[in-house]
């Protein structure tokens, strides 16, 4: 873009203006009117805060297991370093937040708590969904009624808010017990890994825990491989893979959109 | 090495599955057109300033990762873990 | 639904009052079908692909006139405009056929960073010529005219070669475009820098005036040697001052459609609603005085 010499001389005092209000100890910018320093310094903080405080509070409302986790102390002042490092690359809100998880995964004063980064993607992936395109789910009957030779070839779309995490740790029973009890419910001993779907069949973000295998099958069937070839992925994985209970599965929570037949080049 | 899945079995999974949908859809009534009518959009746009209540961004201490003092608070230390031989383990979980 | 739809995109204005939608509210609005004027959201909360914010909007747009107000274009931005951002402006304007689509006279993004606020622009020809380009292009792109709102401020610059007024009067000029009033900001602004807010609203070009805005503010108190400052926090009820200004705006401009801005802290639906009621009440007065000055 060619620059015009006025603009050049604003983009330089918004450069300066922008970098003093993530930075605290940036010096104030310069060129404002003449206050006391310490009127000018306490002005251009209303900026900064309003900026600080409204990312925090966005981060806060997008991951607020995260927050309950680690507490709000914790979490706001790691929000803070978040913002610092990663500002908005844009102005729609909605779209701020992606890469918390990968941030906890390298955040040292988090490193105790190794099941945070996950729990972070978790809250990601049913913040995606929310706002994902809508799509009206086809039930089981469509694929029920298919002849059983054809099975094999058909494809099932999934629904555009349909995501899925594989984690070494128990982050859905985590998530659940830190979303709807006042005070946490202690994990049992079967508290292990877990592989969780998120889907938003209509208006309301549902998550629930996978079978072993079907993180396989999903991949495939994002892939639009057949559902034979998706169901021996699976197979693969997970011997005991679970084929009816991971379909009914599927279907009950909306996740498949549609279904063609035939095999396409 | 493929493994295949017969189209018998395929489609006896499918039968099956069409039963387990239909108990499972009775359960969970519709997922509920209207029922999170008063959803919050989590970190909207607005035009607003923040106001003295909420100041944590004039904090004079600008948080560093290597200078790091604070200490996690919140339900993790609660968190508790029941392992196999009965015994409780409370806060950090580990890999099991 | 469409023909609703297309009644209300084609009817004038309402000259009444509205208030900014929030999703705690789309509750009582759809159960209890509350009247009240129009609404006013934020185009940059409704530019996702789908979900619950638009399928509550298309149901309340079908049975409501609709305001569109953006608050990340960034309009003054030195480096440009992010072309971008003018598509998802304008899918959001195509599709919801607001009666009305506004911006701040201010600046957001620099580089490739968004700081979601309203930072201040200095007042000179420079930026004048710069944010006037930026209006056309935008006005070009949406295909109908822009309203450019006063911010509310807390610093100024060195070297500004103009008040607001004259900048925003000059802008109008220009571009054509018109003006969205915060009356709570020119209160907010003139106690910060000084200035006398009925100075500032009679040098105002009221003609370019299509909508208003009013909200709360708090007072954060100064000492010996720093001036109590307020804060736009829109999280309480309109202050007097601010009513009153209201009033002598209205003398002045006639009824106009006018928002009551509550963003944070929100009050119940009943709260928002009394709030609103209380500037139609001021509106529709001021609507007879119109009928008997026309008279």
């Amino acid at each position: 873009m060619r620059a015009r010499p006025e603009t050049s001389a604003a983009a330089a005092q918004q450069a300066a203006f922008a970098q003093a209000l993530l930075h605290l100890d940036a010096p104030t910018p310069a060129g404002l009117t003449t206050y006391s320093e310490a009127e000018a310094a306490r002005r251009f903080a209303v900026y900064r805060n309003n900026v600080r405080v409204s990312l925090v509070a966005a981060l806060g409302a997008r991951y607020p297991v995260v927050r309950r986790l680690v507490g709000a102390e914790f979490f706001d002042a790691a929000a803070l370093l978040f913002i610092a490092q990663h500002p908005p690359t844009g102005p729609v809100l909605a779209n701020y937040g992606a890469g918390f998880d990968a941030f906890l995964a390298s955040f040292e004063p988090a490193a105790d708590l190794p099941y945070l980064p996950d729990m972070a993607k978790l809250e990601w992936l049913r913040h995606r969904a929310f706002h994902a395109a809508d799509a009206d789910p086809i039930g089981i009957d469509r694929l029920a009624m298919l002849p059983p030779e054809r099975l094999d070839t058909v494809r099932l779309a999934l629904h555009p808010a349909v995501q899925f995490i594989v984690s070494p740790w128990p982050v859905l029973s985590i998530w659940t017990t830190n979303t709807e009890d006042d005070e946490v419910r202690p994990l049992g001993p079967e508290a292990g890994s877990e592989s969780v779907l998120v889907t938003r069949p209509a208006l309301q973000v549902l998550t629930q825990r996978l079978p072993a295998g079907a993180d396989r099958l999903l991949a495939a069937l994002a892939d639009n491989a057949p559902l034979g070839a998706a169901v021996a992925a699976a197979v693969e994985a997970e011997p005991a893979f679970d084929i009816a209970g991971c379909l009914a599965l599927l279907f009950s929570a909306g996740a498949i959109v549609g279904l063609t037949e035939g095999s396409r080049s | 090495m493929t493994i295949r899945t017969t189209p018998i079995a395929l489609a006896a999974a499918v039968a099956a599955a069409s039963l387990l949908s239909v108990a499972a859809s009775a359960q969970t009534p519709d997922a509920s057109k209207e029922k999170c009518y008063g959803v919050s959009m989590a970190g909207h746009n607005d035009c607003a300033s923040a106001g003295n209540n909420s100041c944590s961004g004039q904090s004079k201490v600008d948080y560093d990762a290597k200078a790091w003092k604070l200490v996690a608070k919140g339900t993790c230390t609660a968190m508790e873990v029941m392992a196999k031989d009965g015994m409780k383990h409370k806060g950090m979980l580990a890999p099991m | 639904m469409t023909t609703d739809r297309r009644a209300l995109s084609l009817s004038r204005p309402p000259m009444r009052a509205g208030v900014g939608l929030k999703p705690e509210h789309y509750r009582p609005i759809l159960d209890d079908h509350p009247d009240i004027g129009w609404f006013e959201v934020h185009a940059e909360n409704y530019m996702g692909a789908g979900g619950p914010p638009h399928y509550f909007l298309e149901r309340i747009r079908a049975d409501y006139a609709l305001s569109v107000h953006g608050v990340g274009l960034s309009i003054g931005s030195a480096a440009g405009l992010t072309s971008g951002h003018l598509d998802r402006l304008k899918t959001v304007v195509d599709r919801y056929q607001p009666f009305v689509v506004s911006e701040h006279l201010a600046w957001s993004t620099h580089g490739n960073a968004f700081y979601n606020d309203l930072l201040p622009l200095p007042y000179t020809r420079a930026t004048l010529d710069l944010v006037a380009r930026h209006v056309d292009v935008t006005q070009e792109a949406l295909g109908r005219r822009l309203l450019l709102e006063n911010p509310s401020t807390y610093l100024r610059f060195d070297g500004e070669e103009m008040g607001e007024t004259d900048f925003l009067a000059e802008l109008a000029r220009r571009t054509g475009c018109g003006l969205l009033l915060d009356v709570n900001n020119v209160f907010v602004s003139a106690a910060n820098h000084g200035f006398d807010a009925r100075a500032y609203l009679d040098a105002f070009p009221l003609a370019r005036v299509q909508e208003i805005h009013l909200a709360g503010h708090e007072t954060q108190h100064g000492d010996a040697n720093m001036p109590t400052l307020l804060i736009d926090t829109h999280d309480r009820p309109v202050a007097d001052p601010v009513w009153d200004l209201y009033r002598h705006v209205l003398a002045r401009l006639g009824a106009c459609p006018t928002l009551i801005e509550w963003d944070s802290a929100l009050p119940t639906w009943p709260v928002l609603a009394a709030e609103a009621a209380r500037a139609e009440n001021l509106l529709r007065a001021s609507e007879g005085a119109d009928h008997a000055r026309a008279a």
